[in-house]
C-alpha cells in the first residue's frame, strides 16, 4: 500500500481495498468484539460504524502528520494516546446528543480504544504514508467495517424481530427467532457469512 | 544533565501530545457535560412522571439514604417527593440498584404518598439477556407491581399475574432476573419507609 499515492486510480484502489480485499471483519478478522456485540439491530451497528470511522479518520490524520517525528519504541504509546482521545470525544458526543444510542452501545464505545482495526491502520498505513493516503485508507477501512456490521445486523434484526431499521418488513405471522438477538445468533451469522465469503473468494481464485 | 536532555529528546512529542490531547478532552467535556447531566436528569424525570402521573414536580426530600447490598456494600439513593398541581404529595420515587443475571439492574421505583402501595417501576439501565431477562421491562411483569403492597414481596413461579398482591409471578425463562427485581424492591422499600418521617406520611394520608 505504501507510496501508491500520487494518482487518483491508486487512491481509489486504496479505498476499495478496505471494502473487500482487506475487509477488516471478513478478511482480516479484526474488530470481532463490536462485530459480535452490537449487531443485534442495524441502528446501533451503524452508529458503531460511524464512531469507528470518526476515530479511524482522526487517528490516521494525527499519526500521518507526526509520522516523521515518531520514535520507534514510543510509537504504540503515541497511537494509543491518539486513539483514546478521539474515542473519549466520540463517547462524550453520543452521551450528549444521542443518549439513547449511548445506552444501547454501553461499554462498546469506550472499547473502540482496543479495537485492533484502528491501531493496525495506524501502524500499517498512517505511520508510513502521507496524509491523503491515510485519510482514504481510514475512510475505506471504516466504510468496510460499517458495511459489514450493517449486513450482519440486518440479517439478525430481520430474523429476531421481523424488522429492519425498526421498520417491520415481515408478515404478522412471522415467528421471531429470539436466539438471533443473543450472542449465539451473532456467532452463527458471522460464521455463516465468513464461510460464504471464503467460498466466494476461493472460487474467484 | 545529559540524562535530562536525552529524556526530553526522546519524549518531547509524547509530552506535548499528552498536554494537547488532555486539553482537547477537557474542553470537549466542559462543553458537553451540562448537556449530558441534563439528559440524565430528563431521563429520570420522564421515568418518574410515567410512574406518578399526577406529579407536576419532583423534589429531593431525603438525600443519600443508605441501603446495604451484597457483601455489605452500601449504596446511596435520594428519595424524590412528587408534588401535584396543588402542591401536595402524590408519592415518592427513588433509584434502586441491585445485582441482576448479567450485570447490575438499575430501577426507578415509585410508592404512593402513604408509602403503603407501590405505583410501579421502570428500568433505568440493565444488561439482562435479550429475549429473556430483559422482559422485566415488559408491562406483563411490571403491572404486577402496580398497587402491590409496599413491602414483603415474594416471587412465585406459578400464579395469576393479573392478581395484585404481594406474590409476583416470575417471567418464564428469566427467574433470576425476576428474582433480582423483587429483591431490589424488598431491600429498598424497608429503608425508604424507615427514612421517611412519620409526620410526612400521616400528613400525606389526610
Amino acid at each position: 500500500m505504501a507510496n501508491k499515492t500520487s494518482n487518483a486510480p491508486l487512491l481509489g484502489e486504496t479505498f476499495v481495498v478496505g471494502l473487500w480485499r482487506e475487509n477488516p471483519v471478513f478478511r482480516l478478522l479484526l474488530g470481532m468484539c463490536p462485530t459480535l456485540a452490537v449487531t443485534a439491530a442495524v441502528k446501533p451497528a451503524f452508529t458503531m460504524g460511524l464512531c469507528v470511522i470518526f476515530v479511524l479518520l482522526c487517528s490516521n490524520i494525527i499519526v500521518s502528520l507526526m509520522r516523521n517525528l515518531l520514535k520507534p519504541h514510543l510509537r504504540i504509546l503515541m497511537f494509543t494516546l491518539t486513539i483514546s482521545t478521539f474515542v473519549t470525544i466520540a463517547d462524550l458526543f453520543l452521551r450528549a446528543f444521542q443518549p439513547r444510542m449511548s445506552e444501547i452501545l454501553g461499554p462498546y464505545v469506550p472499547l473502540i480504544i482496543v479495537n485492533c482495526i484502528i491501531i493496525c491502520r495506524a501502524e500499517a498505513c498512517a505511520s508510513k504514508n502521507p496524509l491523503l493516503v491515510s485519510i482514504i485508507d481510514a475512510l475505506g477501512m471504516g466504510a468496510g467495517f460499517t458495511l459489514t456490521l450493517c449486513v450482519l445486523a440486518a440479517i439478525r434484526e430481520i430474523l429476531s424481530t421481523g424488522a429492519i431499521w425498526e421498520i417491520t418488513i415481515l408478515p404478522a405471522g412471522f415467528v421471531p427467532w429470539a436466539a438471533m438477538r443473543m450472542p449465539v445468533g451473532a456467532f452463527i451469522t458471522l460464521g455463516l457469512l465468513l464461510g460464504l465469503v471464503n467460498l466466494a473468494t476461493k472460487r474467484k481464485a | 544533565m545529559s540524562n535530562i536532555k536525552h529524556f526530553f529528546h526522546q519524549s518531547w512529542l509524547l509530552i506535548i501530545s499528552s498536554f494537547c490531547f488532555g486539553l482537547l478532552i477537557a474542553v470537549t467535556n466542559a462543553a458537553w457535560s451540562p448537556r449530558i447531566q441534563q439528559n440524565e436528569k430528563d431521563k429520570l424525570n420522564n421515568l418518574m412522571t410515567g410512574l406518578i402521573t399526577e406529579a407536576r414536580n419532583f423534589e429531593i426530600t431525603i438525600e443519600g439514604v443508605e441501603v446495604p447490598g451484597k457483601k455489605g456494600k452500601i449504596t446511596k439513593t435520594d428519595i424524590y417527593q412528587a408534588l401535584d398541581d396543588s402542591g401536595s404529595s402524590a408519592g415518592f420515587a427513588f433509584v434502586a440498584i441491585g445485582a441482576g443475571f448479567a450485570d447490575k439492574i438499575k430501577l426507578v421505583i415509585a410508592v404512593d404518598a402513604k408509602c403503603e402501595k407501590f405505583l410501579g417501576f421502570k428500568v433505568l439501565s440493565s444488561n439482562e439477556t435479550p429475549g429473556f431477562g430483559d422482559r422485566i421491562k415488559e408491562d406483563y411483569f411490571g403491572n404486577q407491581f402496580k398497587k402491590a403492597p409496599a413491602g414483603g414481596l415474594q416471587l412465585v413461579k406459578t400464579g395469576d399475574p393479573e392478581t395484585i398482591d404481594s406474590e409476583i409471578v416470575a417471567i418464564s425463562g428469566a427467574t433470576v432476573s425476576s428474582e433480582a427485581v423483587v429483591k431490589i424492591f424488598n431491600a429498598y422499600i424497608d429503608k425508604v419507609k424507615q427514612q421517611l418521617p412519620e409526620k410526612e406520611l400521616k400528613t400525606n394520608g389526610q
